[in-house]
């Protein structure tokens, strides 16, 4: 028991520094930008891991709540400027929280009314109500144009004056480290075990004291609370606020940010958002469909690996823990030039349709992979034909093998640790 | 007025039609696999993408038949490899499947065919204006519309209540367990109702495409509203999707002809209200303006007074 | 004579036009063990889901110690001090066995939706569910997920979530079923000690168990009840005795 909390304590402390050392290793400006996002994204991604992996509520307007707190956010920093008002940046981010909380207290009451199916298609169309006002209330979404807001016209405490990036990483660090906690501290509350008790059986649930609704209720206004937080820091990072921010985009995105990294682990989606930022900023430079990319991998998760990728790696912590991971490493490694086929077979795919299709214009000569080739080439499709072919073939030859080699190597675990 | 009245409600009439098209294959996909296709407006959009491409190499016509085969065909061979496999995992994995294949149709559908919309043109032989009512043309096309969406409607009536194959529909629709344990090849079934009911989704795209804008945002406009629909109309309802289907057809269709604001009833009555005054953004915006969120303000009142949605009774 | 824990009176459910509780009257006293007996269809789980607030009643009155529960949701009725078993296990799957017993306990120790208390601070609620996992005997599977306990185990498991919450009447329906014969024993003496000092309502099929237990049988055919009275006096009814033997022979001709 002591040794349990001892551990938990250091596993913060260790990322509290792992978060203030990052700047130090990573010092470009590319890579201190691409940090500030993956901090907020983080805490939106956990945010609606507070409904779906923690309640059982899929959610597809999720964006509202952290739209909103970044209008709300952005907003305020533009009152506190003007009227040179005493308050300093680093508290703003909770007026996006109580925004995202507000809206979540009203539009929350109605939509969870309904779960499952239902829930998720009231959220779908709150979110698009919201995008349609959007349109309509120009005066609070600022029009086509957005709001526009400057993070350095707020009180300056100690000479910061958080115009440098550097500086707003470190605010949107100790906010994310601060939120990570608190919704850590959430699952570990009455209300929180409720929560899980809901997701695997909300009838039950009911029969033993608590309303379901209001279980979820509450819940479904935590979450805002969080993404509205998430939101105010996207104000304050990129200092504008436009309504595509609280559309289906942003929705979509959080829901494969949490899914990729895994909903039933709290790490999940920290995963999910720090993986899908870093692809989002660098496959971008690389490729033109890396929205198809993105898309793509999401499906894959849901047909085969539904528990995202925390899940996958945290699936091989107990063999970690025994010592046995060399165990699977010759089947693991047998699996893998199959999945390096199709992967191949996949980017050649897409990258060479891409190129035929949208970028017509340039010729038919690309380059994939320090590779350049003729896109038109009937060599190309052969090959990807091939690839694809082998691949598939190769790979359902090789997967019972590797899930043996697991299977047996975690039953050898739970022995070892049994004993 | 009177002129206004009977357009809008034609063109009422032939959205709602349209809407329903697309909500009674939604309805009875989920009614017999208990799975909400998010994809079913993608669907659509194929449908109206390639009618186009089928009508600029063959015309119109043979487009209206083959595209829906077309889709009809992909949508089951979706079931077959891809939704079957995600089954075992529970309605939420098998939502979020049909989720990432609409991500991934609009994907596929910018690279192909790009961004800006491709010109779906209207078959000559409906190329005309069928009639003129005060001084106002009402285009031919649109009565084919409105014919083909009750000709299909008609159908499906018949088929569900005349038909044993209809029956066995509205068995799967009311116990979707037993119709399995009658020995009915349920997974045959399945892929034979996600392929219809994707069918006709690509049907309404085929028959709406030219008429409306055909381009890569259409299924992510009218998804949201398709399935507004269903829900106000009770999920699993096919007669609460049909009256969803065209009250919320009528209403949009009237709202988007009224060009009146707050601030103009108001100022009937003495008031003076500018965009300047408090919340000014809201009295200066008229009907038509507003009329996008109608459909959601729908939802949103009848998830207050009656959540079950108005001819629900099935909780997912 | 003591007072009533559970009334039900001239209780009517019909599922459309299809009546399946058709005028019950049942009294069942302070502390007492009370069976409810009846041929298959006879509409027992009905009348528990009725009672427990899962079904609306058509018409009649359900009262909960003196109180008028009728027609209120389950967690309602629940909080009022009844709680109920299942017959298809009903439990929280991918949950420890710890886990499971401890949510049944927290509204009862006034957590409410507390998300300002630490569970693992949460002294009470700790020591409470070890006590309930001791009585069940599942103390030494308590890491394990409910999912993957044997099928007497999670019927125990079910019994434990049910009194967990420290009610004052308990419903199980059909506790025993598909328990083997020692299981069955088991689960009988884990009963009788769950129930002690509290009122016991239980549905089932096992006539051994139910003349082994109740102190009152109640028995139910066609949604209404044609005797209630003590063990020995409804074996030798009459009307009982055709209503199980009327089925059976009906069954004998049949063969």
């Amino acid at each position: 028991m002591i040794a349990d909390r001892h551990r938990h304590l250091l596993l913060w402390a260790a990322a509290a520094l792992v978060m203030v050392a990052l700047p130090l290793v990573f010092s470009s400006g590319a890579s201190i930008t691409m940090m500030s996002l993956m901090g907020f994204a983080i805490i939106f991604a956990l945010s609606y891991n507070m409904l779906l992996g923690q309640t059982g509520m899929l959610s597809f307007g999720h964006a509202v709540y952290y739209g909103l707190g970044g209008f709300l956010t952005a907003h305020a920093l533009n009152v506190i400027g003007s009227g040179k008002w005493p308050v300093p940046l680093p508290v703003l981010p909770l007026v996006g929280g109580l925004a995202g909380l507000s809206f979540a207290i009203i539009f929350g009451w109605v939509s969870t009314k309904r779960a499952g199916t239902a829930f998720a298609m009231i959220s779908l169309g709150i979110g698009e109500l919201v995008a349609a006002c959007s349109l309509i209330l120009r005066g609070f979404f600022g029009g086509e144009g957005g709001i526009s807001t400057s993070r350095t016209s707020t009180l300056r405490l100690f000479g910061i004056s958080f115009g440098p990036q550097i500086q707003v990483y470190y605010l949107i660090a100790a906010w994310c480290l601060l939120c990570m906690a608190a919704m850590y501290a959430f699952t570990r509350t009455p209300l929180g075990r409720m929560c899980n008790a809901v997701r695997e059986n909300p009838e039950r649930a009911e029969f033993i004291g608590y309303s379901t609704q209001m279980v979820r209720f509450i819940a479904f206004c935590a979450s805002g609370f969080f993404a509205g937080v998430a939101g105010g820091l996207a104000a304050i990072h990129y200092e504008i606020v436009t309504s595509s921010i609280v559309g289906a985009v942003p929705s979509g995105y959080v829901l494969l940010m949490a899914y990729i990294g895994g909903v039933a682990f709290f790490i999940g989606p920290i995963i999910g958002a720090v993986l899908m930022t870093a692809l989002q900023i660098s496959l971008s430079d690389y490729t033109g469909a890396w929205s198809l990319y993105v898309g793509l991998m999401f499906v894959v998760v849901v047909m085969y690996a539904p528990w995202g990728l925390g899940g996958l790696l945290l699936m091989h912590q107990p063999l970690l823990a025994a010592g046995l991971l060399k165990r699977i490493g010759p089947a693991y490694a047998r699996a893998a030039p199959p999945v390096v086929m199709l992967a191949a077979a996949v980017v050649l795919l897409v990258e060479t349709a891409h190129h035929l299709l949208v970028k017509a214009v340039e010729g038919s000569a690309m380059r994939v992979f320090w590779v350049s080739y003729d896109a038109k080439s009937p060599l190309v499709w052969g090959l990807i034909v091939l690839l694809f072919g082998a691949g598939i073939w190769a790979l359902r030859r090789v997967m019972p093998g590797v899930s043996d080699a697991y299977h047996a190597a975690a039953q050898e675990a739970q022995r070892l640790r049994s004993r | 007025m009177l002129e206004l009245i009977i357009f809008s409600s034609l063109n009422g009439l032939l959205y709602g039609m349209l809407l329903f098209l697309l909500a009674s294959g939604l309805t009875l996909i989920f009614s017999m696999m208990g799975v909400l296709n998010f994809a079913h407006a993608s669907f659509y959009m194929l449908g109206a993408y390639f009618g186009f491409q089928i009508s600029v190499y063959v015309g119109y016509w043979p487009g209206l038949v083959l595209a829906p085969l077309l889709v009809g065909v992909i949508g089951a061979l979706v079931e077959r490899y891809g939704l079957r496999r995600v089954h075992k995992h529970g309605h939420v994995a098998e939502l979020l499947f049909t989720f990432g294949l609409a991500f991934i149709i609009e994907e596929l559908v910018q690279m192909i065919w790009g961004r800006i919309p491709v010109d779906y043109r209207v078959p000559e032989l409906l190329n005309f204006s069928a009639f003129t009512l005060f001084a106002t043309t009402y285009p031919a096309f649109r009565m084919f519309m409105l014919l083909m969406s009750v000709a299909v409607f008609i159908g499906l009536l018949l088929l569900l209540t005349r038909t044993r194959v209809g029956l066995i529909i509205r068995a799967a629709l009311a116990h979707p367990n037993m119709v399995g344990a009658l020995g009915h090849n349920v997974p045959l079934v399945f892929m034979l109702v996600f392929g219809v009911g994707c069918g006709l989704a690509a049907l309404a795209g085929v028959i709406a495409g030219p008429a409306l804008v055909t381009q890569p945002a259409m299924a992510a406009s009218l998804g949201p509203i398709l399935f507004v629909v269903v829900v106000v109309g009770g999920l699993g309802s096919l007669q609460g999707a049909f009256v969803a289907s065209l009250l919320i057809g009528m209403i949009q269709t009237f709202a988007v002809a009224l060009n009146v604001s707050l601030a103009d009833v108001l100022a009937r009555f003495g008031f003076t209200v500018t965009r300047e005054s408090m919340g000014g953004d809201l009295w200066m915006a008229t009907v038509a303006q507003v009329a996008p969120i109608i459909p959601y303000l729908l939802l949103v009142l009848i998830l207050i007074f009656r959540p079950k949605g108005l001819m629900g009774d099935r909780d997912t | 004579m003591s007072a009533c824990a559970l009334q039900l009176i001239d209780l009517h459910k019909s599922f459309g036009a299809t009546p399946i509780i058709r005028g019950v009257n049942l009294d069942v006293h302070q502390g007492e063990r009370h069976a409810i007996i009846g041929p298959n269809g006879a509409g027992k789980s009905t009348l528990f889901h009725l009672i427990s607030g899962r079904f609306p009643v058509t018409t009649g009155q359900v009262k909960l110690n003196q109180e008028d529960v009728t027609g209120l949701a389950p967690y309602l009725i629940n909080r009022r001090g009844l709680s109920r078993s299942f017959q298809v296990t009903n439990i929280f799957p991918r949950l420890t066995v710890f886990e499971n017993i401890r949510c049944g306990v927290l509204w009862s120790l006034g957590y409410r939706y507390s998300f300002w208390h630490m569970i693992e601070r949460a002294q009470d609620a700790r020591e409470r569910t070890e006590a309930i996992l001791e009585q069940i005997n599942l103390g030494s599977r308590r890491s394990v997920p409910a999912a993957l306990l044997s099928y007497a185990e999670q019927r125990a498991l079910e019994i434990g979530i049910t009194i967990a919450g420290g009610a004052g009447v308990i419903m199980l329906d059909e506790p025993t079923a598909g328990m083997s014969r020692s299981e069955t024993e088991h689960a009988v003496a884990l009963i009788r000690k769950v129930s002690e000092g509290k009122t016991l309502v239980i549905v089932e099929h096992d006539m051994s168990v139910v003349f082994d237990l109740a102190d009152r049988i109640s028995v139910l055919v066609y949604g209404q009840v044609i005797a209630t009275d003590t063990p020995a006096k409804i074996r030798a009814n009459a009307a009982v005795q055709e209503a199980y033997l009327g089925s059976a022979s009906a069954e004998a001709e049949h063969a």
